[in-house]
């Protein structure tokens, strides 16, 4: 049955939503008299459209009459499919349903993490059998980029470290008069602890973060597509270049790192501590241990070949633009030094009992 | 119009499902293009042009259907056959897409260098006998940050050209150009159809460029083929989309089912249709 309710009068939206809502019942026909309204701002036509769209959902059919030929102007060249998309807010998932979302995009990124790696396996192991070598020639250009170019900065921050362990240790030592085994701590603690550590922070800041930042903007500006178009795979060109040079540069100057720290506790000891010359170096390899070294490079591989896998991977997954390179340079930095810091926890755990 | 040297078409796409998580895209898309005809794939934002290319290539793995390039389904295809099927195929992105680190003879010669197996003199020659036919020869050296927008574009029909493909794909080729610079590209494409043997797929929407080069024409609309034929039988269609496109109406005043017509009682009368 259908009645019609002819409200009138200037736009007043709100009494008017009250009237037509709770007071017209459902498989009513309200008619809105509109005649006195010379104009519609945008917002007054938008809340006339949720007005028809909620009444709708009542069962309550709402329109309008009287409009005036500017008022109509808000309508115009509108599609009436505005009516069906009810603008309804975003639904919030359920915790449980958050959980799932979460496990599936860490599975998702677990996947396509181990794609990577395959790939990487398949350039570096597999193809070169089929006539497809290795790209040394950019490797060896990241290699000088990520080596060559790191060997200051390495260089000047280990010096620092050693001298300011040198130094610390110096205040303890000094009062049981066993200031000589400053070498012994120096030495030690750079070879299994700080070198790797350093160098690895050093890597991931300077290099991974470039690397994702290249390989990202190489995402959005559509060039890896245009390779594979090219049927150049990123995995032998990208890649895998950037995988075997952090694994070659990291080591490399990690060794630089445990001369220049050692020369740091060095210099400390002998130009400042009066410690001889001759005494420090004498104690420093009676000190270290082959397995010193030996821990020390292991877990500087580790930690190149993990700055390797996240920077590539960030930068592989870009999404998002400009923006996007952005965050996950961040994203890149962060994981890198947080899954060394963590590998080289287990490590040692390791080493400490199997030493 | 169009002459069919070959009646098989270098080209085929068939029943092309493409969907973007629930999303359709491409929904049962079928079109094909030949050698020594440029087909235009034309339709507004949107409508799953550049989608649609992206499959034709393989950087997109479809839902459903298939993609033969001469003959060879590439999204089946072996590892090996498909570099073999790519090989075969030149595409020039939207935005050039040339390797940024690179000078432009670098960016022709790569591929050039890695599939032809060509000593690097050679290949730098032939770079700069494709920079030179788009005309380029003088930038060779020139990083692509250097270079304008239209010269991007040229250089990346440049390294498309680079293996000498059977299939040619442009995406935008011409868009968001001055509308010399953008001539020029249309009478660069119309020079590659009659100077080589390719099949040429063109993804754009401006008009003029259409008019201008255009064999056949496939229209998209909303993930499906709206219409598909020669230029003169897609321009005659009464369809109103394709009316739309070709009359450069705007949508809003396509709007077949007007917002005004369910508002008011006295709807249509005098509602519709501001001009």
């Amino acid at each position: 049955m259908l009645t019609n309710n002819h409200i009138s009068g200037a736009l007043a939206l709100a009494p008017l939503r009250e009237q037509v809502l709770k007071r017209a019942e459902p498989g009513s026909r309200v008619v809105v008299n509109l005649s006195g309204v010379q104009k519609l701002s945008g917002l007054d036509a938008a809340a006339l459209l949720r007005l028809v769209i909620e009444g709708k959902e009542k069962g309550i059919e709402v329109r309008f009459s009287g409009l005036s030929a500017e008022a109509r102007q808000a309508f115009t060249g509108l599609d009436a499919s505005l009516l069906e998309h009810a603008a309804t807010p975003t639904e919030s998932l359920s915790p449980i349903e958050e959980v799932g979302e979460q496990t599936l995009d860490l599975l998702a990124t677990a996947r396509r993490l181990l794609e990577m790696i395959g790939e990487i396996t398949y350039w570096f192991f597999i193809a070169p059998w089929h006539g497809k070598g290795v790209k040394w020639e950019r490797t060896g250009e990241q290699i000088v980029k990520i080596g060559l170019d790191g060997v200051p900065i390495v260089s000047f921050l280990s010096f620092l470290i050693g001298a300011v362990l040198a130094l610390n240790a110096a205040s303890q030592l000094r009062q049981f008069g066993a200031s000589i085994y400053i070498a012994n701590l120096v030495g030690v603690s750079m070879t299994r602890e700080m070198a790797p550590l350093l160098t690895a922070i050093i890597a991931a800041g300077r290099s991974g973060s470039a690397i994702t930042a290249e390989l990202g903007t190489m995402v959005v500006s559509e060039e890896i597509d245009a390779m594979r178009t090219m049927a150049l795979s990123p995995g032998r060109f990208l890649l895998l270049p950037r995988v075997l040079a952090l694994l070659c540069a990291v080591p490399c100057l990690t060794v630089l790192s445990n001369l220049a720290g050692i020369f740091g506790g060095y210099w400390v000891g002998v130009i400042v501590l009066g410690l001889g010359s001759r005494n420090y170096l004498q104690q420093t390899s009676q000190a270290l241990l082959i397995s010193d070294l030996v821990t020390g490079m292991v877990k500087s591989t580790m930690f190149a070949l993990l700055i390797g896998l996240v920077s590539c991977y960030r930068g592989f997954y870009v999404h998002g633009g400009a923006e996007g390179v952005g965050t996950n340079t961040t994203a890149s930095v962060v994981t890198s030094i947080v899954l060394c810091i963590l590998a080289d926890a287990v490590f040692t755990t390791i080493f400490f009992y199997f030493d | 119009m169009t002459t069919e040297r070959d009646s098989s078409p270098y080209v085929q796409v068939e029943n092309l499902v493409a969907r973007y998580g629930n999303r359709t895209i491409l929904d049962g898309v079928s079109c094909s293009a030949r050698r020594g005809e440029i087909t235009v794939i034309l339709g507004g934002s949107g409508s799953g042009k550049t989608t649609l290319l992206r499959h034709i290539v393989g950087l997109l793995t479809p839902a459903a259907g298939r993609v033969l390039i001469d003959g060879r389904d590439i999204h089946r295809a072996s590892e090996e056959e498909q570099e073999a099927i790519l090989r075969n195929v030149g595409m020039s992105f939207q935005g050039g897409a040339l390797f940024n680190s690179m000078t432009l003879e670098e960016n022709i010669a790569l591929p050039i260098i890695e599939h032809a197996h060509a000593n690097r003199e050679t290949a730098y020659t032939l770079a700069r006998m494709k920079l030179a036919l788009v005309g380029l020869e003088r930038a060779a050296q020139s990083l692509p940050a250097e270079i304008s927008g239209g010269m991007k574009k040229r250089a990346a029909v440049a390294r498309a050209l680079a293996l000498d493909p059977g299939l040619l794909l442009f995406d935008e080729l011409s868009a968001g150009l001055d509308p010399v610079t953008a001539r020029e590209l249309d009478e660069l494409v119309l020079r590659l159809k009659a100077q080589f043997d390719v099949a040429i797929l063109v993804v754009t929407h401006e008009l003029s460029s259409i008019q201008m080069i255009a064999d056949r024409a496939i229209m998209l609309h909303a993930g499906k083929v709206l219409a598909a034929g020669t230029l003169d039988e897609v321009r005659s269609m009464d369809h109103p989309h394709v009316r739309a496109f070709f009359d450069r109406r705007p949508r809003s005043t396509v709007v077949q089912h007007g917002l005004l017509d369910a508002l008011l009682v006295d709807g249509g009368d005098h509602g519709e249709n501001p001009a």
